[in-house]
């Protein structure tokens, strides 16, 4: 009887150093995770915060001259991105009004279509889309729209481009966030009489609006920071640009200017704080919204 | 009754609109590449020349296949533990805490920085660091470009399946609970299981995001236009060099990118399906 | 109902948001002028391009906007017929014209050179001949204490050190012109690598941009590569003197790279002026050019376009414009080739008509 005990204790002593073994594991691996952010915004904050002031972001960008001339004599460069803050905000708004509803909708069909061989097919379709370089959806996106549709490079092509680069994350989260809804509070709904498009839009998508917004919001972060679709659809613009039918240009296409020219480089750093920012922003909204909604 | 068939034919129009695009891609890939193949036939996938000089142009893409295919394994390899500790810890250990949200953010947050400023980062720190530690003469190459990716693709693997940890019923963690077991015991037992869905999707769109990367791993792997030799050596991926040689590139050049964009496609497809097939063995 | 009322506020705004988006657009100094002039094209004039364009800008009122894509993406936008005129820094040849649309013609705008950077520590004066820029780039001479470079360089110390070619791992012009004089100077070189946007480079590492050859050379020491004179002259980086075909060693600067193209020019511009028989000229020099349609009524074009269009290419090669080269570094035409430029302009028609008289 003795033996047995004492076996049930080792075991149990195992059990539990075990489960502290990998408390602290974890805890080690998730924070050496956040070190190479870490690293990199202090990087970004030593090279970028200088040239952040309130002109940053009202004035559109400077030429290399200018840059040249605040150079030589120590100051920072003059001038901002506003040309590129402005068509980033109008070509994702529009990439979302694509791609959201096509993404959320196509999710919730494979949500509610499991196991038949359509969805199985359009599951590949967004896993595999994921993996296509964007250079290829501006290119497609180029013989499509550019040459077909506006005639010329236009920042609506480049949210076609960037729509396509966001259908994976949110097809594939909305779906994967329903079927983690228990089935017994769909069947609720629906036992109570409840039509179907209110089961979904009323109970459903609030449940998992969470996970529905982790989607989209990697999609915007993906796409915020994306330059080679737009080097071929949007071109670029060294004036702000509301009209969706014209060159727009926008951040990632200014660092990519800035990059090739000797003058302008320390704007990089500042343009990419920038982008962190305004991921950070709309992180933080999206789990202001997520909260309010929750009903489960 | 209308509602419920409207909403069905909506979420079936999404569905097909997907299926459209996809097509559309494909299609224009295909045509793109026909002059590549007619050129040089099936060899192309296992030829290893890329002669550009006129007259005497003979491409081949099989150090680009080889080039993406380590650098995203080992990317996803070095990915793992990271990101699954991380989701396990805001989606269950610090679940709801401040500390998570705080977490989170940051973790997103690494999705937002421009694959250029991975790049350049990777160049101006995380090379420097690769010679010091003596590993490669120069700090290109598949190990550094992988590291990078691995870096980039975390906020993937970890949101998802961070949310759908969380999600587990509470109910059955109880159970679990009820029946003596350890948290470590929970998770495994449980948790895992019921959101191995949501992981492994996690995962294969992490890999997705690998193997289409370009700027960060174009600054990084010293595009040699070799069949990598070792984990150090230089190469080259197919991303990558489609990225570099298409502003410039015309005729059987670019064909034969378009090609390796089309081969891409294919490779992620036969990727994935690997990886989804493990996991059902696995589990 | 709060459901009901946010979705509400949405499609109004949205509704709002297309509607501004297709119809307005803001024009600096607004003048009531509708014409705005897209362009695409080469990534080595880009920073001169910018400028220029924004100085048109400012003092005509009409926007000009210009996407550094690449000479390739340059010429297929213009093959497409969405950009008012293209740019590249390789000619068209005669077969590449003929798979246009329609005819084309050349309009250079500046030059630019390439130069030899390297990484040295206390070696400023590095002299450079054809035989040993074949043998370095083509990984011949692996150390910098070879014979050969000593021989050439008497009075400078060598230190043991391996050479590291960095060339471009991008399609670009630099690297065309840089070829082109290779495959001129070095029959070997023309035979094993030849002249071309990329290349099968015999030796060394890849980097993307000249801002990528240039920061791998400042950060390895050892390495030599070349990169765009535009880029270069704005860094302290370490320039070779290169020998020309009259035996002197030149340095690259303003002056010298002006003067190798002083010389025989086609009357359609389309030379390359590499390995420039002039003795005072840098041997790696270039032009870059703008193309655009001969005939300018295609695809419903208007002829305020076409004519604003002109006017833009007229003012590129004025004085005006032309002065502004060497602020950013790169070179003003000859006088020679901007009348030979004007004229290719006076070819230009709208429905059979010259537009600038």
């Amino acid at each position: 009887m003795k033996r047995i005990i004492e076996l049930d204790k080792s075991i149990l002593r195992r059990r539990l150093y075990r489960d502290k073994q990998f408390y602290y594991a974890v805890i080690c691996l998730a924070a050496i995770t956040t070190l190479p952010l870490i690293l990199i915004i202090v990087k970004l904050l030593e090279k970028g915060i200088r040239q952040i002031n309130l002109s940053f972001f009202t004035e559109t960008t400077p030429n290399t001259l200018e840059a040249m001339v605040a150079k030589a004599s120590g100051e920072i460069i003059p001038g901002g991105i506003l040309n590129g803050i402005t068509g980033s905000l109008l070509i994702v708004l529009f990439a979302c009004i694509i791609a959201i509803p096509v993404g959320v909708f196509a999710g919730i069909y494979l949500y509610e279509n499991q196991y038949n061989k359509f969805s199985n097919v359009i599951r590949n379709i967004a896993d595999i889309l994921q993996g296509v370089p964007s250079i290829i959806l501006g290119v497609v996106a180029y013989s499509w729209i550019v040459v077909n549709i506006t005639k010329g490079f236009s920042a609506i092509a480049g949210s076609v481009a960037l729509s396509v680069m966001m259908l994976p994350m949110i097809i594939r989260s909305t779906e994967e966030t329903l079927k983690m809804i228990p089935l017994t509070i769909k069947e609720a709904g629906i036992a109570l009489g409840v039509p179907y498009h209110k089961v979904l839009f009323r109970i459903l998508i609030p449940s998992g609006l969470s996970g529905l917004l982790t989607g989209i919001l990697l999609g915007i972060s993906r796409i915020l920071g994306e330059t080679a679709p737009l080097l071929m659809t949007a071109l670029g613009s060294s004036v702000v640009n509301f009209n969706i039918t014209k060159p727009t240009s926008a951040v990632p296409l200014l660092i990519w200017e800035f990059y090739n020219d000797p003058n302008l480089v320390d704007l990089i750093w500042s343009s990419s704080l920038f982008l962190m920012g305004f991921v950070l922003f709309i992180n933080i909204i999206a789990k202001r919204i997520a909260k309010k909604w929750k009903i489960y | 009754m209308r509602g419920e068939r409207l909403v069905k034919a909506i979420i079936l129009l999404a569905s097909i609109i997907v299926l459209l695009i996809a097509a559309g891609m494909v299609l224009s890939l295909m045509t793109g590449s026909i002059p590549a193949f007619k050129e040089f036939g099936i060899k192309f996938i296992f030829s290893s020349d890329w002669i550009p000089t006129e007259g005497r142009e003979r491409y081949g893409a099989l150090p680009f296949i080889s080039g993406t295919l380590l650098t995203s394994v080992v990317a996803l390899i070095i990915c793992l533990p990271l990101s699954f500790s991380v989701s396990v810890f805001l989606g269950e250990y610090f679940k709801g805490t401040k500390l998570a949200a705080v977490i989170g953010s940051m973790v997103n947050l690494l999705a937002g920085i421009p694959s250029i400023v991975y790049g350049l980062w990777g160049f101006y720190v995380l090379r420097p660091v690769i010679v010091n530690l003596g590993l490669s003469s120069q700090g290109f190459g598949i190990f550094t470009s992988a590291l990078i990716l691995a870096v980039m693709i975390i906020p993937y693997a970890s949101s998802l399946s961070n949310e759908v940890i969380s999600m587990v019923p509470v109910q059955l963690k109880e159970a679990a609970y009820s029946l003596g077991a350890t948290r470590r015991e929970v998770i495994f037992a449980v948790i895992i299981p019921s959101a191995s869905s949501g992981i492994i999707a996690s995962y294969i769109l992490a890999l997705g995001r690998a193997l289409g990367e370009t700027m960060a791993v174009t600054m990084l792997i010293g595009n040699a236009n070799i069949i990598p030799k070792g984990l150090f050596s230089m190469g080259n991926t197919m991303a990558s060099v489609i990225a570099n040689q298409f502003g410039e590139a015309e005729g059987l050049k670019l064909s034969s990118l378009i090609a390796i964009g089309l081969l891409l496609f294919i490779i992620t497809g036969i990727v994935n399906y690997i990886g989804k097939a493990i996991m059902k063995r696995l589990q | 109902m709060k459901m009901k009322k946010l979705s509400l506020i949405i499609t109004i705004a949205s509704a709002v948001i297309i509607l501004v988006s297709c119809k307005t657009g803001t024009q600096p100094a607004d003048t009531g002028k509708k014409v705005t002039i897209t362009a695409a094209g080469a990534t080595f004039p880009m920073p001169y391009y910018n400028q220029v364009f924004e100085m048109y800008t400012k003092n005509t009122g009409i926007l000009v906007t210009y996407g550094g894509i690449g000479s390739g993406g340059g010429i297929r936008s213009l093959s497409d017929k969405v950009v008012d005129f293209g740019a590249t820094d390789a000619y068209l040849t005669d077969d590449k014209i003929k798979e246009m649309p329609a005819d084309i013609v050349h309009i250079p705008t500046c030059l630019g050179a390439v130069v030899i950077a390297y990484n040295l520590p206390g070696i400023d004066e590095l002299k450079l001949t054809e035989d040993l820029l074949e043998k370095i780039f083509m990984g011949e001479i692996t150390n910098w204490n070879d014979p050969a470079i000593k021989a050439n360089n008497e009075g400078l110390v060598l230190p043991d050190k391996n050479t590291l070619v960095v060339h471009r791992s991008d399609g670009s012009g630099t690297t065309f012109i840089f070829s082109d004089y290779m495959s001129k100077i070095s029959p070997l070189w023309a035979e094993k690598v030849g002249a071309g946007k990329s290349l099968n480079w015999p030796a060394g590492i890849g980097a993307k941009g000249n801002p990528g050859v240039a920061g791998t050379i400042s950060q390895t020491e050892g390495a030599i590569g070349y990169i765009g004179s535009e880029y270069a002259f704005a860094q302290k980086i370490q320039i070779a003197k290169v020998r020309n075909s009259s035996g002197n060693y030149i340095a690259p600067s303003v002056e010298s790279i002006s003067a190798a193209a002083k010389g025989a020019i086609p009357d359609d511009t389309r030379a390359m002026i590499t390995n420039t028989d002039d003795p005072e000229g840098y041997p790696i020099s270039g032009f870059t050019w703008l193309i655009l349609y001969k005939e300018q009524s295609y695809d419903r074009r208007s002829k305020a376009q076409a004519t604003e269009t002109l006017n833009l290419l007229n003012w590129i090669i004025s004085p005006e414009a032309q002065e502004v080269t060497q602020k950013v570094n790169y070179s003003p035409l000859p006088d020679e080739v901007v009348e030979k430029a004007k004229n290719i302009l006076k070819s230009v028609t709208y429905k059979g008509e010259i537009l600038m008289k």
